[in-house]
């Protein structure tokens, strides 16, 4: 798949192909104004002390896995996120007139990075590393530039 | 006796309720949840005075609900062995009667009230000294001790005597027992 080639190039480590799952995936403070805070698309990866974390376990060591979602943790974050907007979550992005899918209100999200969620991808060994939606490069996004 | 404690609380949230107002949600949530209730443990939790919502919540997989960990600073109620209270009568029987301390249901036995007040249902349910200087009947206000509890998960009742020195119906005029 083209997907793993990617990876390949990226991940630091080359001795997994497959990116760990998301078991699990957090709800951020809920509040608007927190969201899109100055982290950059992009960047390299920062090792921020990210604010209203709950452990300080995992935040002070630099992260090692992948800046690229996975396509698992793509489906579940969608997947997720269209469920709450379904269930009436306030929506994060401007919607045009008749725009009602959930799904694609939440594939419309994920591509303005509003996604209220920060992905905790547990390692083999326990221990777990944040990443908020916002911070991670959406390989589907990458494509859909290339073809435009 | 009553106690200011630190509780925890895991509380799920519906999504409808996200955005900005979601701590003053969450707290009201608690409040309706939790105030009023019993535990067993705590004892009545009387007021919530304090409510801090712990970091973020998560997400359960599967129902879009997001659990969020809140701690919160209680007003609880405890009763306890030997306690001394002070209750309002609610129902006098033959077999004793029943007052009530704030949330907490007494029970009084004949047994557990002194030999020279006897039951009397000639009229209103009462017992009362021969002299008819005493009388506990309906909304009388009784000084008891506690002498048991049955603690259940959800509740919490007593029994009482007011078989003791400084026990019994409280009198305006301070003359004691």
């Amino acid at each position: 798949m083209a997907d793993e080639d990617e990876y390949g190039d990226m991940g630091g480590e080359g001795d997994y192909e497959e990116e760990p799952e998301p078991d699990e995936v957090l709800e951020e403070e809920g509040e608007e104004e927190e969201e899109g805070k100055e982290r950059a698309p992009g960047d390299e990866p920062d090792i921020e002390i990210r604010e209203g974390e709950p452990d300080e376990a995992a935040a002070d060591r630099p992260r090692k896995t992948t800046r690229f979602m996975t396509k698992y943790e793509r489906a579940r974050v969608l997947g997720t996120r269209a469920l709450q907007i379904s269930m009436n979550a306030p929506i994060m992005v401007d919607l045009d007139a008749n725009e009602s899918d959930p799904l694609e209100i939440a594939m419309k999200e994920l591509r303005e990075r509003k996604i209220p969620f920060t992905i905790r991808r547990y390692l083999p060994d326990g221990s777990y590393e944040d990443w908020g939606v916002d911070e991670l490069i959406n390989p589907d996004m990458g494509r859909r530039i290339h073809n435009a | 006796m009553f106690f200011h404690i630190v509780l925890e609380r895991t509380m799920l949230l519906h999504p409808r309720f996200f955005g900005p107002k979601l701590r003053d949600t969450l707290t009201h949530q608690l409040l309706q949840d939790v105030e009023g209730r019993c535990d067993g443990k705590n004892g009545f939790i009387v007021a919530v005075t304090n409510v801090d919502p712990k970091g973020s919540g998560e997400i359960t997989s599967g129902t879009g609900m997001v659990k969020f960990p809140v701690s919160y600073n209680a007003l609880v109620f405890r009763p306890f062995k030997g306690e001394v209270l002070e209750c309002v009568v609610t129902q006098v029987f033959k077999m004793g009667f029943f007052a009530e301390a704030g949330p907490l249901q007494v029970f009084v036995s004949n047994h557990l009230i002194p030999d020279d007040l006897t039951f009397d249902s000639t009229q209103e349910p009462c017992f009362k000294s021969d002299t008819g200087e005493w009388r506990i009947q309906k909304e009388t206000e009784v000084r008891l001790k506690i002498v048991g509890m049955r603690i259940d998960a959800t509740n919490i009742s007593a029994i009482g005597t007011i078989k003791d020195d400084f026990l019994g119906e409280i009198r305006d005029d301070a003359t004691g027992t």
